[in-house]
């Protein structure tokens, strides 16, 4: 209501509308391939299934502008009272869309979810959640960044696979007995997509990438995921999860040359 | 004639700002950042020109993408969704990826040398445009070798794809020339 008090802000609106006009036209027409890039995504990955609007239930975020293509931080946040039992994220324009599928235990707390991926190209980035009942819900977030996918990971293959497998586990709030807690998993994997030129070879570097996480706690799950060759190098994971008691967390990570990694952190350590 | 003197003004003053300058030899720097406006040796062409020029050499002209190409890894799992977008073109263009990398390798090298003499029949007068996308450094490499194999009209459309379909000019789809 606010934005149209003065005539100042109106001229300035109305010129502003003026210069973006031809814009507009260009933009229905991306939007017209938007749209039909999503249907084919939804034909492909959940066929014969309906999609809601995810309004009030899933959101996703990421700068609308990101800073590193290959390093797009994602936040995927889920609200209301419907229990979550999965959540798919989907980068449209990416070769390979289906960034990360998340499916959560009895003992996550799926509400806030954050991922760092590589982004081809200007894309918009879908949330879907999947409801205990079976529903899908969607949320969409636009993101502008390009050239996520060639990349170099880093200067030198051999040294990004030294220590391969490494992890780190921090909790990001008070440990506190029956209430839900946010962990941060780090783990070191070049998660090369074979589509990175090695700078000094000259040669494409064969993908490897991890194909999936198991993380539980005393027993209990919390997520698996399934992923490829969206998540960036070096995937950092933030995740919610409830614990009863002082335990451990176990992560097992599996990557596509069938190479297992299995860590155990003490909950809340030291 | 006082307007033309500011104009002038606010353009050397705007070029100033933007200007990236060329560098001495292929870019290597990241893909997509700003470009030159120039090309040494070469003419850089927009759209509606460039539609322009298309028309009036009947198909003569030999149009190549430089963009770089989606590859499926080959351990990516059948479960994986692989769908990468359908590739759309400037009618005609072949496209060669790989051909604008800063250093590219050997066999990448001769591969877009060949072709391009295939495409114009060894005619090193022929028209030749090279584009890859908006704000994108490989068309510049591209568009700068093809000029070192001895081309001497060598058009670089700096715009790429998006400033072609920003003027509603048609695409077509196109798959990846199979290089080395």
């Amino acid at each position: 209501m606010g934005l149209m008090r003065t005539p100042a802000r109106a001229v300035a609106l109305a010129c502003l509308a003026m210069v973006t006009l031809p814009v507009i036209t260009h933009a229905d027409e991306e939007d017209a391939d938007r749209g039909a890039r999503w249907k084919q995504l939804q034909e492909s990955i959940f066929p014969h299934r309906q999609i809601q609007d995810g309004g009030g239930i899933i959101s996703v975020d990421a700068p609308p502008r990101a800073l590193d293509a290959a390093l797009v931080p994602v936040e995927l946040q889920i609200s209301g009272n419907k229990s979550v039992k999965a959540i798919y994220l989907i980068i449209d324009d990416n070769p390979a869309p289906l960034a990360a599928h998340f499916v959560f235990g009895p003992k996550a707390d799926p509400h806030d979810l954050k991922l760092r991926v590589r982004v081809n190209q200007y894309t918009n980035i879908h949330a879907i959640a999947e409801t205990a009942d079976g529903q899908l819900y969607a949320s969409t977030k636009f993101v502008k960044a390009a050239g996520g996918c060639s990349a170099p990971a880093g200067s030198d293959d051999a040294a990004a696979l030294q220590d391969i497998g490494r992890m780190k586990l921090r909790l990001l709030s008070t440990f506190n007995a029956g209430k839900p807690v946010q962990a941060q998993l780090m783990i070191r994997h070049p998660n090369f997509n074979g589509m990175q030129m090695n700078q000094i070879t000259r040669y494409y570097t064969p993908a490897r990438f991890i194909r999936s996480i198991d993380a539980t706690y005393n027993g209990g799950q919390i997520f698996h995921m399934d992923a490829d060759i969206s998540l960036s190098t070096d995937p950092v994971i933030t995740f919610g999860f409830v614990p009863h008691e002082k335990g451990q967390m176990k992560v097992v990570a599996q990557d596509s040359s069938n190479t297992t990694f299995n860590h155990s952190f003490d909950v809340p350590g030291v | 004639m006082r307007w033309l003197g500011l104009t002038a003004a606010i353009l050397a003053i705007g070029l100033a700002v933007a200007a990236t300058p060329e560098p001495p030899g292929y870019w290597t720097g990241p893909t997509h950042s700003p470009v030159p406006s120039s090309l040494t040796g070469g003419k850089v062409i927009h759209a509606r020109r460039l539609a322009a020029l298309l028309k009036d050499e009947h198909q003569h002209a030999v149009i190549v993408d430089v963009s770089s190409a989606p590859r499926r890894p080959e351990n990516l799992p059948t479960s994986s969704h692989w769908l990468p977008l359908p590739h759309h073109a400037i009618p005609g263009a072949i496209w060669i990826p790989g051909a604008g990398l800063g250093d590219a390798p050997a066999q990448i090298d001769s591969f877009y040398r060949q072709r391009l003499a295939a495409a114009t029949g060894n005619d090193p007068n022929r028209t030749v445009i090279v584009y890859c996308h908006t704000r994108c450094w490989l068309s510049w490499n591209g568009a700068k070798r093809a000029i070192s194999y001895g081309y001497r009209n060598v058009y670089w459309f700096p715009d790429g794809i998006e400033g072609w379909r920003a003027v509603h000019f048609p695409t077509t789809v196109v798959t990846p020339e199979a290089t080395p």
